[in-house]
This record gives C-alpha cells, sequence and structure tokens, in this order.
C-alpha cells in the first residue's frame, strides 16, 4: 500500500472561512468575561450583593463594621473545612465526619493547651487527630472499597461518641491567652481567625489549581479508570485527599475552641452539612471533577451573610434554614443545568466543524 | 518461522531491526492456552494490522505487549533488547506506548490536560506547567491533523474521533517507537474512522512502528502494511497488503485456509 499520495482532503477555503482548522489551538475560543460571567462565583457575588443591598435599605446594622468582623469571622469557620471538602467532592469522594473530626480536634487542642503545652503544639495536636481520622477513613474508602457516604458516616458517629466518652461530656475551659490569642486576638485591626481562614484558603486553591497534584485530583474525579492506566497513584491520592480534609476540620475545631475560650464535646454538630452545602453553593459538582475553593469559600459567605444578615432584618430563626435549603437545592440545579448547557455547547461545535469539514 | 517480507519500496524500514519482535510467546490461563508460540516482527515506518476471531488470541497479545500480563515463555525484545519483566511502565519506558480501547480519557478535563495525565509537565517540582503543556499539546494534534477547536476545550465535548485522536497523542507524546492501538476505530462513525486513518499514515510516515489490532478490514486494508492472522492462539499466516485479498485473509481468520506452517511441514 502506497502512502505517497499526500493530499489533504479537506477543501482548504472552506475550513479557513469557518476557522476550525486555522485557530491557535492554544487559545480558548471562549472570551475571559463570558467565561467569568458563566462560573458559579459570579452568580454568588451577585446574589451575596443583592442580599446586601437589600439589607442595607432594611436595617442600618448592614452598614456596621462590627456586623461584617462576626459574618467574616462566622464565614471563616466555615470556609476553612469547606475549602477541603470541596478537594474531597472533586476527587470523587464525599466527607461526612466533619462535625465529629472538628469537635475531636477542639477537644484535643483544648486539653493540650489546658494541660500548659503552649498553642503550637495544642494546634498541632489537634490537627494531627484529625488527620489521623481522615487516614482511616481513606483507609476504608481505598482498600476496603466501602463507599465513602458510608464510612464518614460511621466515622461521623463513631468519632464523636469517642470525644464525648473521653471527656465525660464535660468542657474544657478556660483556656489560656497564648490558645485564645489564636481565636481572639486582633492584628492590624484584622482579627486572626480570618486571617488563619484567608491563607488555608489561599493554600487550598493553590494546591487544587495549580499544583500536579490537584490536577490528578480532578482526573480521580472525572474518570477514575482513565486516571488509574495514566500511571497516577489514586489510592494515595484518595486517602490524602480525606487526611487534608480531617486535617482541616480538626483545625478549625481548635480555632474554634480559642475563639469561645474553651472546648465542648457539643462543637460541630450538623457543621457538615453547612461545610458541604458551602462547597455545593459554590460551584462544587457533588458528581465529582468540578469545583473551585474560592467558590467554596464564597459559599461558607453567603451562608454566614443570609445567617447574620436575617438576624439583622429580624426575621424569626428558624426561617433561616428553610431559606439555606432553597439556596442549596438551586445551587445543585444550577450544576445540574451548567452540565447539561456543556453538552449542549459540544453538539453545537461538532455541528460547526461537520459543515466546514465536509 | 519466517515472516515473508516483500517490502521493496521502503528501504528506510528494510535497513532497521525490527522495533518489536516477540519469539514464540506463550500464554495460558488454567487450562486454556491463549497464546501458544506466536511470533511478531514489526518495523518503523510499518503498520501491522492483527486480526483474527473472538478467542484468536488478540486480547492477550495486546496485554502481553503492553506489559499487563507475562509470558509464559518466548521472548518480547524492543529494538533487540528484550523485555525482562511483565510491567506496563517498563513497557512505556522501552518504547511501547498503548491506545487502550477505552481510551482511558478524562471527560472534565480539558485536552492538554489529558495528553499529559499522569506524566504532567512540572515546574518548580509541584507546579502544574499548563503553559508549556498547551502548548506541546496544540503541536503534537496538529502534527496529527486532529481537529479540535481548542486544546482547553474539555475531552467530553468531543467527538469519538476527536477523542480517540487525544488518547493517540498521549502515546505519541511519550514518543515512543512503537505504538499499539487496540481497536482504534471500534465506536467510530465514517468520517471519524477516516481521521483515525489519517492519523496512522503520519505515525508511519513519522517512522513509527504501529500496531493495528482491528476488525475492520475495509480500514486495514486501507492503512496497513502488512496483516497477521491469529488463530486459536497461532499465527495462522502473515501477508502483505500488496499482495492480498480480503477473501484470503478471511479464509486465514476462519480456517479455511491452512497455517502457513502446516503447509511448509506437508511440502
Amino acid at each position: 500500500m502506497s502512502a505517497s499520495q499526500e493530499q489533504n482532503t479537506v477543501p482548504h477555503g472552506v475550513t479557513s472561512s469557518v476557522g476550525i482548522v486555522d485557530v491557535d489551538l492554544a487559545e480558548l475560543d471562549v472570551p475571559l468575561l463570558k467565561r467569568l460571567v458563566m462560573s458559579p462565583s459570579f452568580a454568588l457575588s451577585v446574589a451575596i450583593g443583592l442580599f446586601v443591598i437589600f439589607g442595607l435599605t432594611q436595617s442600618a446594622q448592614f452598614a456596621n463594621a462590627q456586623s461584617w468582623i462576626n459574618i467574616l469571622r462566622d464565614a471563616t469557620l466555615i470556609a476553612i473545612p469547606a475549602a477541603f471538602a470541596c478537594i474531597v467532592l472533586v476527587s470523587g469522594g464525599l466527607d461526612l465526619s466533619v462535625g465529629s473530626v472538628l469537635v475531636a480536634g477542639a477537644m484535643t487542642a483544648a486539653a493540650t493547651s489546658s494541660a500548659g503545652l503552649g498553642a503550637g503544639t495544642a494546634f498541632l495536636a489537634g490537627t494531627l487527630v484529625g488527620a489521623g481520622v481522615g487516614l482511616i477513613n481513606g483507609f476504608f474508602v481505598n482498600f476496603a472499597k466501602i463507599p465513602p457516604i458510608i464510612v464518614t458516616l460511621g466515622s461521623l458517629f463513631a468519632v464523636r461518641a469517642a470525644v464525648v466518652a473521653s471527656t465525660g461530656g464535660n468542657p474544657i475551659g478556660p483556656l489560656p491567652a497564648d490558645f485564645t490569642f489564636w481565636g481572639q486576638g486582633v492584628v492590624f485591626g484584622i482579627p486572626v481567625v480570618i486571617i488563619l481562614g484567608l491563607v488555608v484558603v489561599v493554600i487550598a486553591h493553590l494546591v487544587l489549581s495549580q499544583t500536579n497534584y490537584g490536577w490528578s485530583i480532578r482526573a480521580l474525579g472525572g474518570n477514575l479508570n482513565a486516571a488509574r492506566s495514566a500511571g497516577i497513584a489514586v489510592r494515595k491520592i484518595s486517602i490524602s485527599v480525606y487526611v487534608l480534609s480531617g486535617a482541616a476540620a480538626a483545625f478549625t475545631g481548635a480555632v474554634l475552641a480559642a475563639r469561645l475560650g474553651s472546648g465542648s464535646p457539643t462543637f460541630g454538630q450538623g457543621y457538615e452539612l453547612q461545610v458541604i452545602a458551602a462547597a455545593v453553593i459554590g460551584g462544587t459538582s457533588i458528581y465529582g471533577a468540578i469545583g473551585s475553593v474560592p467558590g467554596a469559600a464564597l459559599g461558607a459567605l453567603l451562608l454566614s451573610v443570609l445567617s447574620n444578615g436575617l438576624v439583622l432584618l429580624r426575621v424569626d430563626p428558624t426561617w433561616q434554614n428553610f431559606v439555606i435549603g432553597l439556596v442549596l437545592v438551586a445551587a445543585a440545579g444550577l450544576d445540574v443545568f451548567r452540565r447539561g448547557q456543556m453538552f449542549r455547547v459540544s453538539a453545537k461545535r461538532t455541528a460547526a466543524s461537520r459543515k466546514a469539514t465536509s | 518461522m519466517t515472516l515473508t517480507n516483500h517490502d521493496t519500496d521502503r528501504p528506510a524500514a528494510e535497513a532497521s531491526l525490527p522495533a518489536l519482535r516477540i519469539t514464540d510467546a506463550w500464554k495460558s490461563f488454567g487450562h486454556v492456552a491463549a497464546l501458544r508460540g506466536v511470533s511478531l516482527t514489526v518495523r518503523g515506518g510499518e503498520v501491522l494490522a492483527l486480526v483474527g476471531d473472538n478467542g484468536a488470541g488478540k486480547s492477550t497479545l495486546v496485554k502481553v505487549l503492553s506489559g499487563v500480563y507475562p509470558v509464559d515463555s518466548g521472548e518480547i525484545a524492543v529494538a533487540g533488547v528484550p523485555l525482562e519483566k511483565a510491567d506496563p511502565r517498563l513497557a512505556r519506558a522501552r518504547g511501547i506506548s498503548t491506545v487502550f480501547q477505552d481510551l482511558a480519557v478524562v471527560e472534565t478535563l480539558d485536552i492538554a490536560a489529558n495528553v499529559f495525565l499522569g506524566q504532567p509537565l512540572r515546574r518548580f517540582g509541584i507546579l502544574a506547567d499548563r503553559k508549556k503543556m498547551i502548548a506541546q499539546s496544540a503541536e503534537i494534534l496538529r502534527s496529527l491533523k486532529v481537529r479540535v477547536p481548542s486544546v482547553r476545550v474539555a475531552a467530553g465535548e468531543l467527538s469519538g474521533g476527536q477523542r480517540q485522536g487525544v488518547a493517540i497523542a498521549r502515546a505519541v507524546r511519550q514518543d515512543t517507537p512503537i505504538i499499539l492501538m487496540d481497536e482504534p476505530t471500534a465506536a467510530l462513525g465514517v468520517r471519524e474512522t477516516a481521521q483515525v486513518g489519517e492519523i496512522i499514515r503520519s505515525l508511519r510516515e513519522q517512522g513509527k512502528a504501529v500496531i493495528l489490532v482491528c476488525h475492520d478490514l475495509e480500514f486495514i486494508f486501507a492503512h496497513a502494511d502488512r496483516i497477521q492472522v491469529l488463530r486459536l492462539g497461532q499465527v495462522q499466516g502473515v501477508r502483505d497488503v500488496s499482495a492480498t485479498t480480503r477473501s484470503e485473509i478471511v479464509s486465514l481468520i476462519t480456517g479455511a485456509t491452512a497455517r502457513d506452517e502446516d503447509l511448509e511441514a506437508t511440502n
């Protein structure tokens, strides 16, 4: 057989006029502005903005700096675990144990601190306990092949029970000032909690979006088999994601104990749901592979703005969760819609390239 | 056994060592002998098609070549150097890359990330060098004449033929001298099949040795140089495409034409 006829089967005039062949392949054909407007973070920012504008017309409290410091502080404590819940979801997993791991971290840190071992040791000990629970979660998900929802639901029950049993249900406190500084202190007029939250969220964002590790996480969530056959160490990465999530939840618990000046075994009940809600509201797909850490942080901010704002607006607090529920379902609906859009775009493109080449 | 080689119109391929040589490979699964003394050679710049009925041993041979299964006996040599063990990473490192039938494409990642899946370019050790990956994957797709709107669209937005192109681009990026393709046209339409054919042609022009496992005889006659027919774990015959007919290949596949070796033995 001869391959000597080097002829292009595509008539040149047709293709170049449509521009399928001649586009620079490195350029994305969707303009930056359009991508920005289409992103979930944009919709979220608009929603927060509208709510705040509405609030300003209703209550002078909305213009109060102290209200905003409270809102941001609350948001931070959701945003830290939500950043890593987002990463777990993107990897195709799910971590429901956040609330219990948070209380385990809080109590460990409080106990360590009240034993006089210093704030650094206390935070480290608390965070390590969370990482340990994450390691166990990751192990059962990846080696025992038990679905993550069950494994982490199991540790949600077991860890809190262990915490309550080992503390006798009693709070630990009051805690020393070097420890509570990390929850109550103010640097340059900004609460330390908010600075901590910003640092953690920025690091989590860089890890997911800029590192090869982050890209591997997204590959895992997108197509586990493809990731495996491409030589990605899927088990190691999946386990590491649960470890990070556990560490982040426990660290948040330690910060919460520092903020309140004592650790209580009742911390964090139902926290995992708020955390996952923040991630999903921020555009993280529960089907895996898609999600952004800044989005999850904005989701946390929305939850905080809503719950604080509704109080400022004198709405009966029992209605807060009603609103949050609506927002959550709307966000998940938006995710489904976006995935659908993706395929419609694809169909359009295919049609265009057909026209160009036939 | 002898492999007929009438290639006279391609001196470049003739001069070099076989890129890949399998000698007398045997492989059994329990009592089932999947490969019974299969030998095979393929040279650079040559497209060898492997055909055969179900159970002929094609899939086993693909897995043996990609390093998934070890052989019970026999030797696999890349450019004359035998592979000491079956290991997908070793096979890849020595120069065999495989385009699996399921393509192993991550739909939610863009084309550039898919081309570099598992072997990303790095900056400072841990950061993904997206700029370079985007530029290089665009370069590879262009060289393969795969038409996509941009390497930054998600693989999930691509047609079957374009996805096949991305999977092949990943193999090409590894720049191995031997590329093994398992049923590259199985799920494709007419136009997309032609696109894959074009890619295979350009790989051949680049001097790659291409092994094509395929059912589509029309495609094989259009794109392969030689056809090796497997039947019941043995080599039924090897034919130059220029010197055979479809009906001869079909009768080799079905066993209506006797094995070459049996004929030689009776002569």
